[in-house]
């Protein structure tokens, strides 16, 4: 498999292929984090059968790479993952979750937490491409304590038949989080619920969705920043229709329970325009280049 | 003949705007289109370019022996016609080094027309007029065109800048035998580019096709579009 070489924590199907962990970062199947290590428990929901446990105790120099890939038929894949990551520690992510063919009709349910320490950084990129007949669903918890910092990029390269996601953050003093989710959907239906969660004073956060529904896509997004201290917020949803038959709905919600608190949203659905299209055609690109290019714009994507 | 429209007659939403103009350019020819506003000048342009606004109604566009009329906007490009905007879209999110990396044909044409400090940015957002055209003229560059039709390319341009827009026009253009259809509503740019030939549009028709550029000028500046109509109407 591409990359696999550098992985840190392959896992195909139901099966770990590969471990490896650089010096000051443990890394483990999760059923064996929480035999090992009793104070995982908490953590987890249940005693975990799949999944990994990530625990970044000192400094590593390079990004830590997780892979979980579906290659066989109708396999399901049931993870609880855990991220530990210690006071005033920087780490870099790299994860990426697929179907290596596009009619594997597989099952991905992935839930989690990530816990972020005093004064730690994460920079998390977490792509997703999937095959036409996957489903998948996925919900994590952020935890950030004082001071921590987290910028979590979720991309659905190739979506799955349907995908849920439920994220939600909690951000105490000082800390900080930009969550950013950004979809190409063709054929799926995508439900999207997300809450950024401001207790402590002088926390700030953002979410931001850029969402394209391109052939019979069904989008939802419910997303919610719920400010209780004098912290700051800001949402940013944005849909994009490239066909027809293609549906968006975006419901922002803010609540504010603390007086000095700031928290406020934008939120937009277009369509691609002729006129666009038309000046990209002019320069040589075929219709679906043109839409491709206009489509990546609007996602960010480079 | 290297570009001809015969009796072309264009509509938009059953509005006709272009009712039968006839236009002739040889290979490495310059050639301008005046007129006043409205006068279908850019609908002409873009039915060239095959924009699909615009429905031909009757009439050809033969480029290279071949009717383009039915070839999609890509096609036409392809084939070698390029058209520089006059008010061009913004694409959100998309650099104009990445536009530039998607569509060169000539690696050779980068970056002869100052515009490094534009790559990073994208693609006519916030540009002002100047970035536009000169955005414009690199792209057009970067598609090794055949035909290029420049569409008010000296407008909202003050005189210096028209200028350095010319001579960018005269030397990677026209000194390198790419026919140019220049459009424009000022005329401004005609001194510094002296058009073998100038059509003159009024209300959707060519009024009048001279070789004096400063004859033409002259008599609108003094009369008026319409009185170019004394102008005799040739075809060589």
């Amino acid at each position: 498999m591409k990359g696999a070489k550098n992985t840190h924590y392959l896992q195909i199907d139901n099966k770990v292929k590969k471990i490896c962990r650089p010096e000051g970062v443990e890394i483990l199947p999760a059923g064996l984090a929480w035999k090992k290590y009793d104070w995982t428990r908490k953590y987890f929901a249940l005693k975990p059968s799949s999944g990994y446990f990530i625990w970044a105790r000192k400094q590593t120099k390079n990004p830590l790479l997780s892979c979980v890939s579906i290659s066989s038929p109708r396999i399901k894949q049931r993870m609880q993952n855990l991220l530990v990551v210690e006071d005033n520690i920087k780490i870099d992510i790299q994860g990426t979750c697929n179907s290596l063919k596009k009619d594997l009709n597989g099952f991905h349910q992935a839930s989690g937490k990530i816990v972020i320490k005093q004064g730690a950084k994460v920079n998390y990129q977490h792509v997703h491409s999937w095959g036409e007949k996957d489903i998948v669903e996925t919900s994590y918890q952020f935890f950030l304590e004082k001071d921590a910092r987290l910028n979590y990029n979720y991309q659905v390269i190739m979506p799955p038949r349907e995908l849920k996601t439920n994220n939600r953050l909690i951000l105490q003093e000082n800390a900080s989080a930009n969550l950013e989710m950004s979809a190409a959907c063709v054929e799926t239906k995508f439900d999207i619920k997300e809450s950024l969660i401001l207790k402590g004073r002088n926390a700030s956060g953002m979410l931001k969705l850029r969402l394209a529904a391109g052939k019979n896509s069904r989008i939802s997004a419910n997303s919610q920043i719920k400010a209780e201290a004098e912290a700051k917020g800001h949402l940013d949803c944005q849909g994009l229709l490239t066909d027809e038959k293609a549906v968006v709905s975006l419901v922002p919600a803010l609540v504010c329970s603390h007086q000095k608190a700031r928290i406020t949203h934008e939120a937009s659905i277009g369509r691609v325009s002729e006129e666009q299209l038309n000046y990209l055609m002019m320069r040589g690109l075929t219709e679906k280049q043109a839409l491709d290019l206009i489509i990546n714009g609007f996602l960010d994507y480079e | 003949m290297f570009f001809t429209v015969k009796n072309l007659k264009v509509s938009s939403e059953n509005k006709e705007i272009l009712k039968g103009v006839d236009l002739e350019l040889k290979k490495g020819e310059l050639q301008a289109i005046l007129g006043p506003n409205g006068s279908g000048k850019s609908v002409l342009a873009q039915a060239i370019m095959g924009n699909p606004k615009y429905e031909i109604r009757t009439g050809q566009i033969l480029f290279l022996g071949k009717n383009i009329a039915k070839l999609s906007s890509s096609q036409r490009a392809r084939l070698g016609i390029a058209l520089s905007w006059q008010n061009p879209p913004a694409i959100k999110g998309v650099k104009l080094s990445q536009l530039l990396e998607k569509i060169t044909k000539s690696k050779a044409s980068q970056a002869k027309v100052g515009i490094t400090a534009l790559l990073d940015r994208e693609v006519n957002l916030n540009y002002s007029g100047g970035e536009k055209k000169l955005s414009e003229l690199q792209q057009i560059l970067s598609l090794k065109p055949k035909l290029v039709i420049l569409d008010e390319i000296d407008a909202g341009l003050d005189l210096k800048k028209t200028e350095e827009v010319a001579e960018i026009i005269r030397r990677e253009l026209v000194a390198k035998n790419i026919a140019v259809l220049l459009i424009t509503h000022s005329g401004e740019i005609l001194k510094f580019l002296q058009p073998e030939i100038v059509n003159v549009m009024v209300r959707g028709r060519i009024i009048c096709r001279h070789k004096g550029y400063q004859k033409v000028l002259k008599t609108i500046k003094d009369y008026g579009y319409e009185r170019c109509k004394k102008h005799a109407l040739f075809t060589d």
